[in-house]
């Protein structure tokens, strides 16, 4: 073997045996590492060796073509034109035809844009409204109610309207504070009994799930994109993109001291859409 | 001239012994008014460790200094708060109001539990130690809490991550099972409680039982390049992927 | 045998002078003309390891529970689609490795296209007669970015799921038509039944086959137009140089579609890529940090992160706040890329075609705003990932956005000028005689003395350009004589 075919020699070898080892792995069960390299060398001997060859063992030659012009000669575009225009021509002629034409094709245009309206329902009030009613029950994850003594203060969970456990619209962030550092917007002095306040967790700016609780400055926090909630003050925004607050849940306790809903939230939760006033 | 300096020395001798005979009695008598009974030994190793490295910030009885360090008896932070600080080293603060963040533990676990005895003579109450069994755990349950409560500050495979504000939530890479659980009691710095009213036993041990699992298990598709998701992911493509396909090419193409 | 072929094909194809002109057809084969090839040759591996994936892959959100070997998901619900990703990934044999060599193809693929299109850019090669390739060009890259959405989205895992949420509320913030359009393509109220579904009909259908379509486009036009060359001694605008297609360039060219194989396989085996199983199924109440999408959309979710919190409220009516940053700022962009060999060629007022690419320092306008553009992008790239950044390097992520804010606006200006004022300064340097010297061949003479030519070297279009503008300066006399400007073959085009 000449000097200048061994390397090309050794990828393909190294190739060879990569690719019987693979076949080895394969049948032995298989472990991903493993499958990766060798595929990656099986692969790379081969590809190694085409380009050394390419370049070292075949001769390297540079050609020259010439290119063509970039536009036809002005006759034959001329008869392009002429062309077309004589078979627009002979359409034209017939006006009354051409214009029946027009508008079949626009009706028939017009009639398969229905399908996509087929796509999905009409939002309707969908938006403006969750799953909680006055009185739903408030269930964590695991389908547990919420009693007064549950959450410590500096607790948080997250709860939903039974029957609706899961229901991403309805997704209810309950945190408990010290009641005396609760300063709520006016009207909401009985949404948060005992320290409990509850808000909707679908982040006013993108919808996702306001996952974070620092306790101990008593904020909210978005991992997607850091839009920050106080809870003290009605989860008004207080960094990032988030435009509005948190739509804010009233809440009591019942007579078993479980937590319920006074009512649904009173206004469209998560992101901003049009209709929304 | 060396029978004064004699005598200056040893008069600072005396004087030192005298203090510390001082202290210790003092401090006897102290702790036994506070406790009531006679302090005992554990109890005056964990007043004198108090004193010398926690008092600055906390108070000389653990009634805090404002501005320095809050209160540890009123109420009392409990024998979970305690160790969980001292047994990952993120108290004593070199200073005041410093970032608390793990380190080498200053104090040996006889010294953790002098100093949980003292205060708790002082003021007994708030959540004790916690032990956990997880092996009675159920990974699948620690899946689904910790993906429903944690994974949102400390990430999806515990690998910690900025919470905001400066904080970090941090990794759980190390953390042994019982201080995870006095983690979930007493929520150290901006970490939420989670009282064992939310969690129940077996759902603590449970969680802790997944946190230790995620170390050593879940990287079967290879180097997990700090699991820390898409990031990592496109550096490698550029850096790795592209970075090595542009070597090949230089070798393969023409520099004319 | 290869008699046999040949006649065998050519007795029902009649194409033997054609195949004869194909194979000898020249291929620039410069290395930087190599990066689109990488970029189809990703594409290739992604159509292969996509079709195994099928197979196993279910498109459902029905819900069922997890009965297979990773221990802490056990006993879950969650999507059928989402149970098919974990089977794939610990039942199937060499699943796993097919499933991240799909995934680093994937990141790999829009990294090289992105590398093509700064090459095509700086090189100045989108000029006329290429147009019409530029834009299907782009039409590939915006494939591309649908493509890896909606294929990253397939496993409705955690991460992905919170991408979903993402991509519905900024159609929810299109003004009017929002909430239609997003209830139309997700079939209702985020999340529904259908939406999976829907994302894998695009994924393996249609936006496959926009890719397949653009690309046999766009390389019939490279194939009929021939590729562009850098100047250089013997080029023109009228010939093509390289080497012929067969044997060197199909070798060199196959060969480095198996290198790119193997350099995603290797990736695919050894770094993990998209671990589904640790984020856990999508469930629309639970989300964990860091949250990002693959690099490729990481300049959309840094112009969320950073866009400031402004709604706009008109007579009943909010323009949400994603709108600017999520449906706006893209459109701008992809306008600007689409329009530009339209609008440099306004701001120039060069309308000739151009077979001969510009170095980067032939053109210090195009650099310049390239410049500007790329640091655009990349800051914002780079923002989508500030809280990793913010762990990473120990900095609060507040001081961090505070920083972006204001580069965002100082540096693309800054960086795009400066890139201007090198290209300029560099451009006249390369024709300074000082650069490099003058050859000059002497000869003897019969009579016994000497004569000599000095080497006659073409000066570069800014050069040109500057001297007109300035004059020549300090070097008048002495050097004028010996330095002609290059014929410009261009003048003879039709």
């Amino acid at each position: 073997m000449r000097g200048k075919e061994r390397p090309v020699a050794v990828c393909f070898t190294l190739s060879l045996l990569s690719g019987l080892g693979l076949a080895v792995c394969y049948i032995a069960g298989g472990q991903p590492q493993l499958e990766g390299a060798l595929l990656a060398v099986s692969l790379g001997g081969l590809g190694a060796g085409l380009i050394l060859w390419a370049k070292r063992l075949l001769p390297n030659e540079e050609i020259t073509e010439q290119r063509e012009p970039p536009s036809s000669p002005e006759p034959e575009r001329a008869a392009l034109r002429t062309e077309i225009e004589r078979g627009g021509e002979t359409l034209g002629r017939r006006r009354l035809l051409t214009r029946l034409l027009a508008g079949a094709a626009g009706a028939l245009g017009l009639a398969l844009v229905f399908p996509i309206r087929s796509l999905g329902p009409s939002p309707g009030d969908t938006l403006f409204r969750t799953q909680w009613r006055a009185g739903s029950l408030a269930l964590n994850a695991t389908g547990q109610p919420l009693h007064r003594d549950d959450l410590e203060i500096d607790g948080v969970v997250t709860v939903f309207p039974q029957e609706h456990i899961g229901s991403a619209d309805s997704q209810t962030i309950v945190v408990r504070v010290n009641p005396a550092m609760l300063a709520l917007p006016p009207g909401r002095e009985n949404w948060a009994p005992e320290g409990y306040v509850a808000y909707s967790k679908v982040c006013t700016h993108a919808g996702c799930p306001v996952g974070l609780y620092l306790a101990a400055t008593h904020e909210l926090r978005c991992p997607c994109h850091q839009s920050t909630f106080d809870v003290l003050t009605g989860a008004t925004p207080t960094y990032g993109p988030a435009p509005r607050p948190l739509p804010q849940l009233p809440i009591e306790f019942d007579a078993d001291g479980l937590l319920r809903a006074r009512s649904d939230y009173h206004e469209p939760v998560g992101p901003g859409f049009w209709d929304r006033p | 001239m060396r029978r004064r300096l004699d005598r200056r020395v040893t008069g600072k001798l005396l004087g030192a012994v005298g203090a510390a005979l001082a202290v210790q009695v003092l401090s006897s008598v102290w702790a036994g008014a506070t406790s009531g009974t006679a302090a005992s030994p554990q109890v005056q190793r964990g007043f004198e460790l108090f004193s010398t490295n926690c008092a600055t910030c906390h108070g000389p009885g653990g009634e805090g200094v404002p501005g320095n360090g809050p209160s540890l008896v009123a109420p009392p932070v409990g024998a979970a708060a305690i160790d969980f600080m001292l047994s990952t080293g993120r108290m004593p603060l070199a200073y005041p109001n410093a970032a608390l963040v793990r380190g080498e533990p200053q104090f040996s676990r006889a010294e953790i539990d002098a100093i949980i005895a003292y205060l708790s003579s002082v003021r007994a109450g708030g959540p004790a130690i916690p032990t956990l069994a997880t092996a009675d755990g159920s990974l699948s349950l620690g899946q689904e809490l910790f993906q429903g409560n944690c994974a949102a500050c400390h990430g999806a495979a515990a690998e910690g991550g900025s919470v905001g504000g400066g904080e970090v939530a941090p990794s759980l890479n190390v953390a042994t099972p019982t201080q995870i659980g006095e983690a979930l009691l007493t929520g150290p710095g901006v970490m939420p409680k989670f009282g064992p009213e939310q969690f129940s036993e077996h759902e603590v041990n449970s969680l802790a039982r997944y946190i230790v699992w995620l170390r050593d298990n879940g990287d079967r598709g290879g180097l997990g390049i700090g699991r820390v998701g898409p990031v990592a992911e496109g550096f490698v493509a550029w850096v790795v992927g592209l970075g090595l396909l542009l070597i090949v090419i230089r070798l393969t193409g023409t520099k004319t | 045998m290869i008699r046999r072929a040949v006649e065998g094909l050519d007795d029902r194809l009649a194409a033997a002078s054609f195949a004869r002109r194909a194979l000898r057809k020249a291929f620039p084969d410069h290395w930087a003309f190599m990066l689109g090839e990488i970029a189809m040759y990703c594409f290739i591996i992604l159509v292969l390891t996509g079709t195994f994936l099928t197979f196993f892959y279910v498109a459902s959100t029905e819900k069922v529970i997890y009965h297979g070997p990773y221990a802490p998901l056990r006993g879950h619900e969650m999507s059928a689609a989402y149970a098919s990703v974990l089977r794939i990934s610990y039942e199937v044999r060499a699943g796993l490795v097919m499933r991240q060599i799909h995934h680093w193809a994937a990141v790999v693929f829009i990294a090289a296209i992105s590398a093509h299109i700064l090459r095509v850019f700086f090189t100045g090669a989108f000029r006329r007669p290429r147009e019409i390739n530029w834009l299907i060009g782009l039409t590939l890259l915006l494939a591309g970015l649908g493509a890896g959405f909606t294929g990253y989205s397939l496993p409705d895992d955690l991460l992905s799921g919170t991408g979903v949420r993402i991509a519905y509320s900024v159609l929810l913030s299109i003004p009017v038509v929002g909430t239609w359009a997003a209830f139309l393509v997700f079939g209702g109220e985020f999340p529904t039944s259908d939406f999976i579904g829907r994302l894998f009909v695009l994924h393996i259908m249609l936006i496959p086959a926009i890719i397949a379509g653009a690309l046999t486009a766009h390389l019939l036009l490279v194939w009929h137009q021939k590729h562009t060359q850098f100047a250089g001694p013997g080029r023109t605008e009228d010939t093509v140089s390289g080497s012929p297609l067969w044997p060197v360039y199909a070798m060199k060219s196959v060969g480095l579609g198996l290198m790119v194989a193997a350099v995603v396989a290797l990736l695919g085996g050894l770094v993990q890529i998209n671990a589904v199983w640790l984020y856990g199924p999508f469930m629309p109440s639970t989300v964990s940090s860091p949250a990002q999408p693959d690099w490729y959309l990481g300049w959309l979710e840094g112009a969320l992160r950073i866009a400031p919190n402004w709604e706009l409220h008109l007579f009943g009516h909010t323009i949400a706040e994603p709108f600017l940053p999520g449906v706006v700022l893209p459109g701008i962009v992809f306008t600007i890329l689409g329009a530009w060999p339209f609008i440099e060629r306004r701001i120039t007022g060069d309308d000739r075609p151009h077979n001969l690419l510009d170095k980067p320092r032939d053109a210090p306008m195009r650099s310049g705003v390239g410049g500007a553009g790329l640091t655009f992008m990349v800051l914002l790239t780079v923002m989508g990932s500030n809280d990793v950044l913010s762990t990473f390097f120990n900095v609060p992520i507040e001081t961090i956005d505070r920083l972006a804010r204001i580069l965002i606006v100082v540096l693309p200006p800054v960086v795009g000028y400066a890139t201007f004022r090198v290209c300029r300064s560099l451009g006249r340097i390369d024709d300074h005689p000082a650069a490099a010297p003058l050859r000059v061949e002497i000869h003897r003479t019969a009579t016994g003395g000497f004569e000599g030519e000095p080497e006659r070297r073409p000066i570069s279009p800014a050069a040109l350009a500057h001297q007109a503008h300035h004059g020549d300066g300090a070097d008048e006399e002495s050097h004028d004589e010996e330095r002609q400007p290059v014929h410009d073959p261009a003048e003879h085009q039709d």
